[in-house]
């Protein structure tokens, strides 16, 4: 009898084999019905899931790679030394935490090569006067509209302890006929002996404006396409000395809540300005030594808020006229400025005095511009408007006369290193034709 | 057609800040508290709010004594990181471009070493005296020291760094 019903199992073990299967078979089946009629938020979900696992995984071999390192450290050095200077841990986290190890000191290191940035840009613009203007950057003025490169900028810097450090800035410059300059924006050591006294030597951009301390020279910083004419660098046609050689000393103001800092400069600017309206000619200034003493704050209670001034002082002399007049030149600044949240409101006012030594004349310059933009997520739309107006019988600024107008567009974000802008100008020009003109422009960073 | 390249176009433009605005409703963590940590041979033991922005913001670059500030962060994707974004009043995207143009004014040597975990925080604050990280008060280990804001510790009521 057993044997019979050893016998008559085996169509119960056949029986078994066929609900395995057809258990196999709806497991299958469910699951490949799931797969079919899964949602598309579930698709998002799984697609979520991958990347966090992804991710996950990524981590854990950074994480190996790293324990792979300390172990090996620990293998070579087999040093360990007591910290008796630490303190306790937060008691609620004492208890949870592992016991006191040393952190492996040995491990890391500040890096003390040179850290290497670029910057460059790629543009088009048009005007829709064919009298020629100042081209720079590669545009060709009086044509249609034209491609050009305008500024690609390598910059290198290195920390040479913890307080110095060297910074670097080599500018190349496309000009006319797609040939290129090589200059040397910015050579400068740093020494910090505090937030309170910052020094450095060499050749500097001056801190006569806050833009021109602010954006430096990569386009990719700023958020029109060029800047403004008063705030142009000096061998484009503006109208400030930007750049220079000597000593500059900045730092906080000990105030409290005002969060005053200053800025001391005295070097040689040798300012060389081409005239803005075509003519071809360039004012050699052959400046003396100038000062250049600021402040500014940035008061705690409205954060993002700066306000603040500067004033300059040197005597220049037009090297390429014959008999030239030394003429005292001062230049009076003042910035009020928000950036935060977002939000860019940009005002700078200055007035720059040319006093003939000799003479009873005085020529005045006064000049502004304000900025305003807004961040949308990746496009952030500006609106500019600029004024100058400088006498004709200015030696210096008889090219530039008076001038005013609004720029709007918008820069775009493709990534936190690449950005488009577009932007519209339109300049009244005295006694001459208003000048519209349109620029795009690609600025990168890397 | 322009529809769909409207739908597209928007979908592109509000996908981050969508994104964004999801993690920070969904985040478990979103209103704990986070704690500055510095080396424990540090002498300070309280720092105010702006002071600790300040620090972040890389326009306070000593110690009282000196030292250099040494600024370590996390990297994006974590709360820490999060909490510091909130701090500065920036979108991760306008604190890179911040770096970016520190560097390029000669005020910053480099952007802020950026660590996957606060393990590795804490060896980095072992490591370098002028140290300073923020850690969730979970992952305060020995070996780190935390500092007070605004008089305040982590999970006392007016801490404000959250």
């Amino acid at each position: 009898m057993p044997r019979q019903e050893e016998d008559a199992s085996v169509p119960r073990g056949t029986i078994r084999t066929c609900i395995h299967c057809a258990l196999l078979a709806l497991l299958l089946g469910g699951a490949h019905s799931w797969a079919q009629n899964t949602r598309p938020g579930d698709h998002e979900t799984v697609e979520q899931l991958v990347q966090q696992i992804k991710q996950l995984q990524q981590q854990d071999l950074d994480l190996q790679a790293r324990i792979k390192i300390l172990e090996g450290q620990q293998q070579a050095t087999r040093v360990t030394e007591a910290d008796t200077a630490s303190p306790p841990a937060p008691p609620q986290d004492a208890e949870k935490a592992p016991p006191p190890q040393e952190a492996p000191q040995h491990d890391w290191k500040d890096l003390r090569g040179m850290q290497w940035r670029g910057f460059g840009e790629f543009n088009y613009k048009v005007l829709d006067q064919r009298q020629p203007e100042l081209g720079t950057d590669g545009f060709v003025p009086g044509s249609a509209g034209n491609f050009y490169s305008g500024d690609f900028d390598l910059f290198i810097s290195a920390r040479m302890s913890d307080k110095s450090s060297v910074v670097a800035e080599v500018a190349f410059g496309e000009l006319d006929h797609q040939t290129f300059s090589v200059d040397l924006e910015r050579f400068l050591v740093h020494y910090e002996f505090s937030d309170y006294f910052k020094m450095s030597f060499g050749r500097y951009q001056t801190g006569i404006s806050y833009f021109n301390t602010e954006f430096r020279s990569a386009k990719f910083l700023l958020t029109t396409a060029d800047r403004p004419l008063v705030a142009q660098f000096a061998d484009e046609g503006g109208l400030l000395p930007t750049q220079a050689v000597g000593v500059s000393i900045t730092g906080l103001v000990p105030s409290g809540k005002l969060g005053m800092n200053y800025l001391f400069e005295y070097g040689s600017s040798d300012t060389v300005r081409p005239d803005i309206n075509g003519s071809g000619e360039v004012n050699d200034e052959n400046n003396g030594n100038h000062i250049n003493v600021g402040f500014f704050i940035r008061p705690e209670a409205f954060s993002g808020l700066q306000i603040g001034g500067s004033f300059y002082h040197d005597k220049v002399s037009n090297s390429t006229v014959p008999s030239p007049v030394r003429i005292d030149q001062t230049i009076v600044n003042a910035h009020v400025v928000y950036v935060a949240h977002g939000i860019e409101f940009l005002n700078e006012g200055f007035l720059l005095r040319h006093w003939p030594e000799n003479s009873s004349i005085t020529f005045n310059t006064p000049a502004f511009y304000s900025q305003f933009s807004k961040r949308f997520a990746h496009i952030r739309p500006f609106f500019r408007y600029q004024y100058a107006n400088a006498n004709i019988q200015n030696l210096f600024f008889e090219d530039v006369g008076l001038r005013y107008g609004p720029s709007f567009g918008a820069r775009y974000d493709f990534s936190d290193s690449i950005a488009f802008k577009a932007q519209l100008d339109h300049t009244v020009r005295k006694d001459q034709p208003d000048l519209n003109g349109l620029q795009m422009q690609i600025a990168f960073a890397f | 057609m322009m529809r769909s390249t409207a739908i597209l176009l928007l979908t592109s433009l509000l996908g981050p800040a969508l994104a964004q605005i999801s993690y920070a409703q969904n985040s478990p963590a979103q209103d704990q508290d986070v704690a500055v940590v510095v080396n424990p041979k540090n002498p300070v033991i309280d720092i105010t709010k702006s002071e600790l922005r300040k620090i972040f913001a890389g326009e306070k670059r000593t110690w009282p004594r000196g030292v250099s500030i040494k600024l370590i962060v996390r990297v994006p994707g974590s709360y820490e990181r999060v909490v510091l974004l909130r701090l500065l009043g920036m979108s991760e995207s306008e604190y890179k471009q911040y770096w970016i143009a520190e560097v390029f004014h000669g005020d910053a040597q480099a952007e802020p070493v950026a660590l996957f975990s606060n393990g590795m925080q804490k060896e980095a604050i072992g490591a370098f005296p002028g140290a300073i990280a923020l850690v969730t008060p979970g992952d305060v280990k020995p070996g780190m020291k935390v500092l007070k804001v605004d008089g305040h510790s982590p999970g006392e009521p007016g801490y404000p760094v959250h």
